[in-house]
């Protein structure tokens, strides 16, 4: 193609063209981008607790995709590698305690005086999520979902739908979501019928196959801009749980009526547990209520958060959150983020440190000390800078630890002196970056 | 201008709104009434009628003439301000009535800017001859608005003249002017541009061409072949300082068909194009 003019030089003609046609120039050069069709938020947390006990490594995307309309496909996937070993339930003794695995095909030892662990605590959870959330009508916005997720030994498949309303030119959003899921637990070797004795290695005999739970969740909220700076807001919500509410794992500690001490068996020539402990039992339905509120206010760009939850239930936990954030923005492209939280329950009305062997059987009881008496308490700080090219980064460097304490009616004897509620101690960094495309 | 036009205002006001909003409209009429050749007795009716007479035009159409005798230029002859005609011969409603051979040379001889005379503030056109400004005027019309709203000192504002549109200044309540660009069917969404200054202007319309025997024909014709420009994208937006700029830009690059996107690249715009 000939051409007697360079094709590079077009655009100037036709821009002094343009300028005598107009007999002005333009007010300000272009300034077009076409948005991105996808954010992509990234992270990768490390948590790892003291004394070789749990450790997570984390990786999570989540990736939106977004259309023209407001319409939005949020995709998450999430892939959790842990390893370490968790507290099994039984109490501390002054010689060493032997148990047989959750499996059933091996035992193990742990030495005395210390927390018998269970550290065949080993497992990767891959979790995926997908939601589309579309405005509906002038003031509505839509979004609907599923979640699955999947590790060794546990199904989770999940529903959830919520919407929420603006009104009030915008001022207002008074929204409802309803989740449902069904949950499988396929314990390794099979769950045990609980509060049965921990048997000898290769006995199976009182193990079950998999079990199920539906768990149900309702939010209702609203929220509401007072002003320019300060925007507040509070739920309630509502959870239902059903079915297979125990940890397969867990095993109280049969205990001397005066000594306090684990009464002792004599294991198979295989190998099995030397002391008596009985698998843990849970009631099959849990109702939970909660509130929340949270108030965000803006204070000449810096930033404070802080939001309050109280949850009660009716296995008689009841539970209180307060999370303190503060955004300090350090120029145009950076911000220190300063982060405390403090959280503290009541013990579950079934929660027991061991069994008594000269009272009767409860018909609930579990050791997790997950449904003990404790307070927790996170401290971080995080670092959020934009790169180069308007992408997000950010650090969080965070301290957690837990302490709690059994119920002084619940100690006997030698457990008097021991410390039967260890303390938690938790390490959280997390790297996260955030991009368009 | 042949299709929807619409003005979106940042306003204080319902009454500040329609202030600006009837001085856009008064500018556009006041262009379409001037430079429309489907109307009777303005400068282009009299152009078109002028039988081989020369005709004195006024400033303002001089200066488009100059500036379609620059395209002209720089577009090796393929923008045509006389190339209308062959309209007559060519309808693109989607059918397959591709006009014989003939039919088109016959009109291809009253096409050709460069048989035309003009020496401002003159213009003589050969008998049978049309100019038809469409190809400029939508743009000159948007471009005209915008800087209406900035003289009269309005609150940002953007002027969409059927998807040829300016702003007149970054909105103030958002990040940007949102513009979707039309995709193939009439509700579907090819792109979303954030536009804080400039233009956008479109060419290409999915809706009109012809089809026969498997060949597809775009609406955009050649005026030295009188048939359509071979390989032509189907649209091409393109962001530029004025939508004068950018209109142009988009036309000439669908004129170079097949080299459209290098073309553009050259030129170092932004550019949106769809095959």
């Amino acid at each position: 193609m000939s051409s007697k003019n360079p094709d590079r030089s077009v655009a100037a003609a036709l821009a002094s063209a343009t300028c005598a046609l107009l007999g002005t120039t333009a007010a300000a050069p272009v300034d077009a981008q076409e948005e991105p069709k996808w954010d992509f938020n990234t992270s990768i947390l490390y948590y790892g607790e003291d004394e070789d006990r749990v450790q997570d490594l984390s990786f999570k995307s989540l990736s939106r995709r977004l259309f023209t309309d407001d319409r939005v496909l949020i995709l998450g996937l999430t892939v959790d590698t842990l390893t370490g070993a968790t507290p099994s339930g039984a109490i501390r003794q002054g010689g060493p305690q032997t148990f047989t695995r959750p499996s059933g095909n091996a035992a193990y030892t742990e030495a005395g005086g210390k927390l018998p662990l269970d550290d065949t605590f080993r497992d990767t959870r891959v979790s995926i999520a997908a939601n589309w959330q579309q405005p509906a009508g002038d003031n509505g916005l839509v979004n609907v979902g599923f979640s699955a997720s999947k590790e060794y030994d546990y199904l989770h498949t999940g529903l959830n739908a919520r919407y929420a309303h603006d009104f009030n030119k915008r001022n207002t959003t008074v929204s409802s979501g309803i989740a449902y899921a069904r949950d499988t637990i396929e314990a390794v070797g099979g769950a045990p019928v609980p509060l049965t004795p921990m048997l000898d290695v290769g006995d199976l005999s009182n193990r079950r196959g998999d079990d199920d739970k539906d768990v149900l969740d309702v939010v209702l909220g609203v929220s509401q801009v007072i002003n320019r700076d300060l925007l507040v807001q509070a739920n309630y919500s509502f959870s239902r749980q059903d079915g297979y509410l125990n940890n397969p794992y867990k095993v109280l500690s049969l205990v001397d009526s005066v000594t306090g001490d684990t009464l002792s068996r004599q294991p198979a020539p295989q190998g099995g547990p030397d002391g008596q402990y009985l698998f843990e039992n849970r009631p099959d339905q849990r109702t939970q209520h909660g509130l929340y509120t949270q108030a965000k206010y803006n204070m000449g760009g810096k930033v404070v958060d802080v939001s309050y939850r109280y949850v009660t239930d009716d296995w008689d936990i009841d539970s209180h959150t307060l999370d303190l954030r503060y955004r300090w923005p350090l120029g145009d492209a950076s911000y220190l983020e300063p982060h405390m939280r403090y959280y503290t329950q009541t013990k579950a009305e079934f929660y027991q440190v061991s069994l008594d062997a000269g009272e009767s059987l409860p018909a609930f009881a579990s050791p997790d000390y997950r449904l003990g008496n404790f307070d927790g308490l996170t401290a971080g700080l995080k670092y959020g800078w934009k790169t180069r090219n308007d992408n997000d980064m950010s650090v969080r460097v965070e301290w957690y630890t837990q302490s709690g304490d059994v119920p002084a009616g619940q100690l006997i004897g030698n457990q008097l002196s021991r410390d039967n509620f260890p303390d938690l101690n938790a390490l959280i960094v997390q790297f996260s970056y955030r991009f368009s495309r | 201008m042949g299709s929807p036009c619409e003005v979106l205002l940042e306003a204080e006001s319902r009454h500040a709104a329609g202030e600006a909003g009837e001085l856009v409209a008064a500018e556009a009429w006041r262009i379409e009434d001037k430079f429309s050749r489907y109307r009777n007795g303005n400068i282009v009716h009299r152009i078109n009628h002028a039988a081989g007479t020369p005709v004195v035009v006024d400033d303002e159409t001089a200066r488009l003439l100059d500036f379609a005798t620059t395209l002209f230029g720089l577009s090796d002859g393929r923008f045509d301000i006389t190339s209308g005609v062959l309209r007559e011969v060519w309808t693109f409603d989607g059918s397959d009535r591709i006009p014989s051979p003939d039919a088109v040379e016959a009109v291809l001889a009253r096409v050709g800017w460069a048989k035309a005379t003009w020496e401002a503030p003159e213009l003589l056109l050969q008998p049978g001859m049309e100019i038809d400004l469409g190809g400029i005027g939508k743009e000159y019309a948007v471009d005209r608005c915008a800087a209406t709203l900035r003289e009269h000192g309005s609150a940002p504002g953007l002027v969409n003249f059927g998807g040829d549109l300016a702003v007149s200044g970054p909105p103030s309540r958002r990040d940007a002017w949102r513009v979707a660009i039309e995709g193939q069917q009439d509700d579907q969404v090819d792109r979303l541009i954030d536009l804080r200054a400039g233009a956008l202007a479109t060419s290409g319309d999915a809706r009109r061409y012809l089809a026969r025997g498997g060949v597809r024909y775009g609406h955009i014709l050649d005026p030295a072949t009188g048939w359509p420009i071979p390989d032509a994208p189907r649209s091409i937006t393109v962001a530029a300082n004025t939508c004068t700029e950018a209109g142009m830009l988009s036309t000439l690059a669908m004129l170079r068909g097949a080299e459209a996107e290098r073309f553009l690249d050259e030129q170092s715009v932004r550019y949106w194009c769809r095959r």
